[in-house]
């Protein structure tokens, strides 16, 4: 796997550079800031942008933003972003957006192995949310009313989970799009997600899912 | 004229004139001292009607006051008449009444001692030449000009009337009393035909004088601002004259007093038209006729209760008792206190209507004020309103600085603009500045009592400007602690997180790299290199706990989120219901802190089982309400730590309620302005 790195600290740009080395992968570029990653991004087009969250010049979610503009500009470069702390605001619209992205909080990559295992997960175009994040935004009463919902709602929120849309999940279930769309609302009613508009109450759900399976 | 230098301004031709002025004046006083002593003179010969020594000061008195007033005048402004008929009035007093001893001496006392005995006794008949300076000052006062070119043959014809009078008494039959036995030394005498002439002339000086007194009265009429105070001052002067003539009735004095006062007349004319025309105190005249009105009329007012109360007194307790006098003495003195304003307040209201009307409202306000109907800061549109000038405008001095402030307490540069400017002072402090318009100084008595009346309103009100604004800078001062209390604890956090985290992380990354690099045989150190890293772990959690303790990151995100954290990690159940409005970040800080304060708080002291959180925006404020249902008894003032919200909601000038029936749960409220 061909990688690039966006951290402003050096020993841990290096550390994180050391650690997937180690694990048989090619860092192809290592850079300071979310400026000069755009363009390695670009010249190298790797499979995998390791970003930090807090870069320079103003230390606040550039390397979120960058991370955005990787995933309109280079499909092909999947995006996994790093932070120092937690914060839903941008990682639910890119998770939301579709696969290869992942936000995990730092200190995850001392679990070398989960970390690594994500790293390639989001490369394949799945992926990673930090559970820390999920438990944010997901409330314990949430995942209880997962039990409330049927067997055909729990194969359709599972079909949601893998990121299809209502209309590929119609085709694989052989149903009409709108029995689907029936079904989603019946989920996210079941679920307790707020009415009021939301483009993320579908992600919700799936993270609901995700880490009731989690558990 | 234009382009012709006047005569008077060769600096040469000025000392000329000043030296002719002082040197004529010094002449003037030199005759009356010199008449003063050939009067002892005579009286040491016992010729009658000489020797009256209290007289005397008021003979010196007319001479002297027009001579030195008048050369005062010539001396600094020679082009100004005045000066010059003043000197010359003093002058002719001088010759006139010095020439009576003089005529004595020579004729009486010591008969051929003397020259021209019989040429003074003419002199001295001519004392009609009296009239002739208060004749002459009437037309061309204060500016030494005739008030119109219209008045010009009125001028001529007091004038020539006073010419005609001299003229007839030169030539007449028998010299004036009292040397009617002495002989008329001038060969001249008018034919018997023509003895009506003597009267006419009379007749024509007395016209004259009723003339000059019409022509000063039009002239006040027409006056404004400074001249009509000069006029004033004539007018006081004149006013002495009804004055002695009610005191010589009721002293019933006469002969010698009458000449007395008839001089001390003309000493006090001379001294007002000085004030009036160097302009010396000129403004006090207001205060003066003022104050002689109020007297005048107490003193008339007291004397009838007096004499009133003694005479009924007296009917009743026997004429003559002592007890009478004294009853009249004790309504008398009781009397003066309630009649003196009420006198002043008629003579305002008669006299001087602004200056009534403008104290009255001045009092009115004080006592509203008093009586809590208005505000002291109000004072300022008062005396604007009281003093008619719009652009009047009251500035405090504020204490302990040197700035002024508005009513509304905002501070301000008085600036210089056509406004004039007069220092308001209580107790000799200065305690805030008037600016109004130019006018009014003319008025400094209606200024001066209607700022005097109006300072106790003005210091209270300056201050409580003071105070509010001192208050303003408190209040400000405290929300700029709290607010780099905020910012502190962002940097806090930020530290934390990016710094010391980041450490830990790489530390704990190079002992994993190590441990995966180890050679086979080393494998056994991996435990303790796991047990190595998780304990790093642990201190990430510990310092992510402490960061988020010092501010939540999720604050970045806006209320809702944070409070969402807040609720999640609370031990009992919190519901929160939080607006999704983003507010001003210290707003949000702040609200952050007194939910979780207050939450803390109910959760140690309260032992609730639910809490319900609450953040809404409405009319422009946050409204939050923390309620639980534990023990209640919450009680800001038994330190429970419900004091620090106190302090949080007020330096965001919010206000805090709380409501903590004992066993009834509490419920806090608070109000943030936001601005939205």
């Amino acid at each position: 796997m061909r990688i690039v790195i966006a951290e402003d600290t050096v020993l841990l740009r290096e550390g994180l550079a050391g650690l997937l080395e180690d694990a048989g992968h090619e860092v192809v570029a290592r850079v300071g800031d979310a400026e000069a990653l755009l363009p390695v991004v670009a010249e190298h087009e790797p499979d995998l942008a390791v970003v930090d969250v807090r870069m320079p010049p103003e230390y606040s979610d550039e390397g979120m933003r960058a991370a955005a503009e990787i995933r309109r500009g280079h499909p092909g470069t999947a995006v996994l972003v790093l932070s120092q702390h937690v914060e839903t605001r941008h990682a639910l619209e890119l998770v939301a957006s579709g696969g290869g992205f992942g936000y995990l909080l730092k200190h995850r990559v001392l679990d070398v192995d989960d970390f690594l295992d994500a790293a390639r997960r989001v490369s394949e175009g799945g992926s990673a949310l930090d559970p820390a994040v999920v438990a944010t935004l997901v409330s314990p009463r949430q995942e209880d009313a997962l039990g409330e919902l049927t067997p055909r709602e729990q194969e359709v929120l599972g079909l949601m989970a893998e990121g299809r849309t209502n209309s590929a999940i119609a085709k694989r279930l052989w149903l009409t799009e709108r029995t689907v769309e029936t079904h989603v609302r019946s989920i996210l009613g079941k679920l307790g997600l707020p009415i009021s508009g939301d483009d993320h109450r579908r992600v919700l759900a799936v993270l609901t899912y995700l880490r009731a399976s989690a558990v | 004229m234009a382009g012709r230098k006047p005569l008077y301004d060769n600096e040469p031709v000025r000392t000329a004139l000043r030296l002719a002025a002082w040197g004529l004046a010094l002449l003037a006083v030199a005759l009356i001292a010199g008449g003063l002593v050939l009067d002892r003179i005579a009286a040491g010969q016992d010729v009658e009607e000489v020797g009256n020594v209290w007289l005397y000061p008021w003979l010196l008195g007319a001479v002297a006051a027009p001579a030195a007033v008048g050369a005062l005048i010539a001396a600094r402004r020679p082009r100004n008449a005045i000066g010059w008929v003043l000197v010359a009035g003093a002058l002719s007093l001088g010759v006139v009444l010095a020439a009576t001893p003089y005529a004595w001496v020579a004729l009486e006392a010591h008969p051929g001692s003397l020259p021209g005995g019989s040429w003074a006794a003419l002199v001295s008949s001519l004392w009609p030449v009296f009239f002739a300076w208060p004749l002459a000052i009437a037309f061309v006062f204060p500016d030494g000009r005739l008030p119109s070119r219209r008045w010009r043959p009125f001028a001529l014809f007091a004038a020539g009337s006073m010419a005609l009078l001299m003229f007839v008494l030169v030539v007449a039959e028998q010299l004036e009393a009292p040397f009617s036995d002495a002989p008329n030394p001038v060969p001249l005498r008018l034919p018997d035909t023509l003895g009506l002439v003597r009267p006419v002339a009379w007749l024509a000086v007395f016209a004259s004088l009723v003339v000059g007194a019409a022509a000063v009265r039009i002239r006040y009429r027409r006056s404004a601002g400074i001249e009509r105070l000069q006029l004033l001052w004539l007018a006081y002067a004149a006013l002495l004259i009804p004055l002695g003539v009610v005191v010589f009735l009721a002293l019933g004095e006469s002969g010698d007093a009458v000449v007395g006062f008839l001089l001390g007349i003309e000493a006090a004319v001379a001294i007002a038209v000085g004030v009036a025309v160097m302009r010396y105190r000129l403004y006090e005249i207001d205060r003066l006729l003022n104050r002689t009105l109020v007297y005048a009329f107490l003193t008339a007012a007291l004397g009838l209760v007096y004499a009133s109360v003694s005479l009924l007194a007296g009917v009743a307790l026997g004429r003559g008792s002592t007890w009478a006098t004294a009853l009249a003495m004790l309504v008398v003195a009781i009397a003066f206190g309630r009649l003196r304003s009420r006198v002043q307040a008629a003579v305002d209201w008669r006299f001087d209507r602004p200056r009534y009307e403008a104290l009255r409202r001045v009092r009115a306000f004080v006592e509203d004020v008093r009586e809590g109907r208005s505000e002291p800061e109000d004072i300022g549109e008062t005396l604007a309103a009281a003093l008619r000038d719009r652009s009047a405008e009251l500035l405090f001095r504020l204490p302990a600085s040197d700035a002024y402030a508005d009513s509304l307490g905002t501070v301000v540069e008085p600036s210089a603009d056509d406004r004039s400017v007069t220092t308001v002072t209580h107790r000799g402090q200065e305690i805030g500045l008037l600016r109004h318009a130019p006018s009014l100084l003319e008025r400094p008595d209606l200024l001066r009592s209607v700022l005097a009346a109006s300072s106790l309103a003005i210091e209270i009100a300056r201050l409580r400007v003071g105070v509010r604004l001192q208050l303003a800078e408190v209040e400000e001062s405290r929300a700029r602690v709290v607010r780099a209390g905020y910012e502190e604890r962002r940097r806090l956090e930020r530290d934390l997180h990016d710094g010391a985290q980041q450490r830990l992380v790489t530390l704990g990354i190079v002992l994993r790299r190590l441990q995966r690099s180890l050679p086979r045989e080393a494998r056994i150190l991996g435990p303790a290199l796991d047990s190595a890293v998780e304990e790093i772990g642990l201190a990430i959690d510990d310092l992510r706990t402490i960061a988020a303790g010092v501010r939540p990151p999720r604050l970045d995100e806006g209320l809702a989120a944070a409070l969402a954290d807040l609720a999640r990690a609370a031990p009992v159940r919190v519901d929160v219901e939080a607006t999704g409005e983003r507010l001003p970040a210290e707003v949000e800080a702040a609200a952050y802190f007194v939910v979780c304060e207050a939450v803390t708080n109910a959760v140690k002291h309260g032992e609730p089982s639910h809490v319900r959180v609450e953040a809404v925006v409405a009319d422009g404020a946050l409204r939050l309400v923390v309620a639980d249902d534990g023990r209640g008894g919450a009680n800001l003032a038994t330190g429970t730590g419900l004091s620090g919200l106190t302090d949080r909601v007020e330096a965001q000038g919010g206000t805090l309620r709380i409501h903590s029936p004992r066993g009834a749960g509490t419920r806090i409220e608070a109000e943030l302005p936001c601005g939205s």
